[in-house]
């Protein structure tokens, strides 16, 4: 089955024994192996790894990215304790953060093997169902922002449009302080959806015919095979959508930057969006970085806590 | 298939197709929305009670669109980075996963693992520092600054290893016993075997690249320069008074993009269902 991530990477041992070549032949070729890496390797350091160094260094500085980075002034873990005891639309932000990605991984993963399950059984016309549901995934984030502000618009958003028509009362959705948020969450699940269809559905026809027949032999019902059979096999593929869904939800910028800017009273500001406003609009860098130090780790955590649960269970079937 | 009793159940098999229909009906709507507000007037799409559709198409706000943006510039923009960005990450990737999955050298193991953590490094995290360095060297508002932390991808590096070390060393050990260069050997023998993976990261990086907004809005500045991203950005303040426009202008810029994946979705989700597995 799938393996997750770099976990099944490190397999053959053998090659991995560190050996300098004697001949000069062989020189060579280690020379031109050299030469393949070299160009990627020093732009990941460059726009990578020398980076995330100096992110966390500047995150424990003041900086306004004009004076010279030598004579940063050196502000020890403030930033971090200011983020998390003073600065209420940070701790609003995270708050935020947490709740888009719990509505939109929740979301995604029960509608997303739902409709996989769906797609999986006997239906017509599979390949026209996929591209309708796909559609959102390829259109920039950006496009589908505009789209929606339009759609939810509290004046005349279609939306609003049938509702009112139906007699009920006009809702501000995106303009609303309680409201903007899980509209942001609906996008969002909108616009990623098919992408796990997509995978749920290459997991479910991983899954061998075989146990299902076997499963009919022994009588068993549909709910026991997809509680017995589909569940438990499934469980890698589950692993990758929950992880890679929490990482990239946790990051949302773009949708959120272009449909409410995080207002109305900041309660859709995101973490990633406050950290643009405070390093771009506002020039305090160390602080950002600080933001972007806290939610990496948050970040990382949540990872590890996720695969141990899905995996150790995984593991134990 | 496997559920024999399905065909028993024609109940069950209608309730499928409603809640697929009614599915793809949420997912297709927006885009179908967007190009009827596009040939409504400005007042119609305000009118209340709302009108469903244009009382006669306004073809003019697609004809006069460039006039408020320079939508083919858009297009040679996005069209232009994504390309540099996708041959960049293709060639690197498969020359650093070459080496890594069938070459022995010191170092190897320390600089996979490298590349490995910095798979796991989010952009935003980089992203003060990167744009301090473009800034530092003078690349705002250029090409170049906008391309160059795109060129090379770790995950990509990551994925075609994991392809090419799949391929049988005969086929290298014999190409040299031919007398085949090493960058011969790449060409010629490890990158027609690769081809799928290669268009899978393909499209994976031009999407991500045809796409991206936050990159291009902090390095670009000129109207010359900006991708369609940043134009349906720059088209927002038409909203309300001329959603109109704003309609046809995001629907010029997204369209033919979906025309494309519609030809080509078999390979788009195919390599999804691969990668996603796989990664």
């Amino acid at each position: 089955m799938a393996k997750i991530g770099a976990l099944g990477v490190l397999g053959d041992k053998q090659a991995w024994l560190p050996d300098i070549p004697k001949t000069p032949l062989m020189r060579r070729r280690m020379l031109w192996a050299y030469a393949f890496v070299a160009a990627p390797i020093i732009a990941l350091i460059v726009f990578l790894l020398g980076p995330i160094l100096f992110s966390g260094w500047v995150s424990l500085h003041r900086w306004d990215m004009l004076s010279p980075v030598s004579e940063m002034p050196w502000r020890g873990l403030s930033n971090y304790s200011y983020l998390l005891s003073k600065d209420p639309v940070f701790l609003k932000s995270l708050g935020n953060t947490f709740y888009f990605a719990i509505g939109g991984v929740g979301a995604n993963t029960i509608l997303g093997l739902g409709f996989a399950l769906l797609l999986n059984s006997r239906i017509r016309g599979r390949a026209i169902w996929r591209v309708l549901y796909f559609m959102p995934v390829i259109t920039a984030p950006l496009a589908l922002a505009v789209m929606f502000s339009f759609i939810f618009d509290r004046n005349f958003g279609v939306v609003n449009n049938v509702i009112t028509g139906l007699g009920l009362p006009r809702q501000p959705f995106l303009s609303g302080p309680n409201q903007a948020l899980l509209t942001l969450v609906f996008i969002a699940v909108y616009q990623y959806i098919g992408y796990y269809i997509v995978i749920f559905l290459a997991g479910l026809q991983g899954i061998p015919q075989d146990y299902y027949d076997a499963a009919q032999v022994d009588g068993a019902g549909r709910i026991q095979e997809f509680r017995y059979i589909t569940l438990p096999l499934l469980r890698p593929v589950m692993l990758f959508v929950v992880v890679t869904n929490t990482i990239g939800a946790l990051q949302v910028f773009d949708l959120v930057f272009a449909t409410t800017g995080g207002a109305p009273a900041n309660s859709s500001m995101t973490v990633v969006l406050h950290m643009y406003n405070t390093a771009f609009k506002f020039s305090r860098m160390g602080r950002a970085s600080a933001m972007a130090f806290i939610l990496f780790a948050i970040i990382m955590l949540i990872t590890i806590v996720q695969v141990r649960l899905l995996q150790d269970r995984a593991y134990g079937d | 298939m496997r559920d024999e009793t399905a065909s028993l159940q024609p109940l069950g098999d209608a309730l499928k197709y409603l809640i697929l229909v009614a599915g793809a009906f949420i997912m297709v709507f927006p885009f179908i929305w967007m190009m009827i507000a596009s040939l409504m007037t400005a007042g119609e799409i305000q009118l209340r009670p709302p009108v469903w559709l244009p009382a006669e198409p306004q073809f003019r706000n697609y004809t006069e669109l460039p006039q408020k943006i320079p939508i083919a510039r858009l297009y040679f923009n996005s069209l232009f980075t994504s390309a540099l960005i996708v041959f960049g990450v293709l060639l690197s990737s498969s020359l650093a996963g070459f080496a890594f999955a069938k070459y022995r050298f010191p170092g190897r193991e320390f600089l996979f693992y490298l590349i490995l953590a910095t798979m796991m490094i989010p952009f935003f995290v980089t992203l003060i520092p990167v744009f301090f360095i473009v800034r530092q060297l003078g690349w705002i508002d250029t090409y170049q600054g906008l391309v160059a932390p795109g060129l090379t991808s770790a995950y990509g590096i990551f994925l075609m290893r994991q392809f090419i070390i799949t391929l049988p060393d005969e086929l290298i050990d014999a190409a040299r016993i031919d007398g085949a260069s090493e960058l011969r050997i790449f060409w010629r023998i490890i990158v027609p075997l690769v081809k799928p993976a290669l268009a899978t990261l393909g499209t994976f990086a031009f999407i991500g690249a045809w796409n991206n907004f936050l990159w291009p809005l902090l390095v670009l500045n000129s109207r010359e320069l900006m991708t369609l991203p940043l134009g349906i950005n720059s088209m927002k303040s038409l909203y309300a008074d001329n959603t109109n426009l704003l309609m046809a202008g995001t629907a010029v810029a997204v369209i033919p993009m979906l025309v494309v994946f519609i030809f080509l979705q078999r390979y788009f989700i195919q390599g999804i269902a691969l990668t996603g597995l796989k990664g």
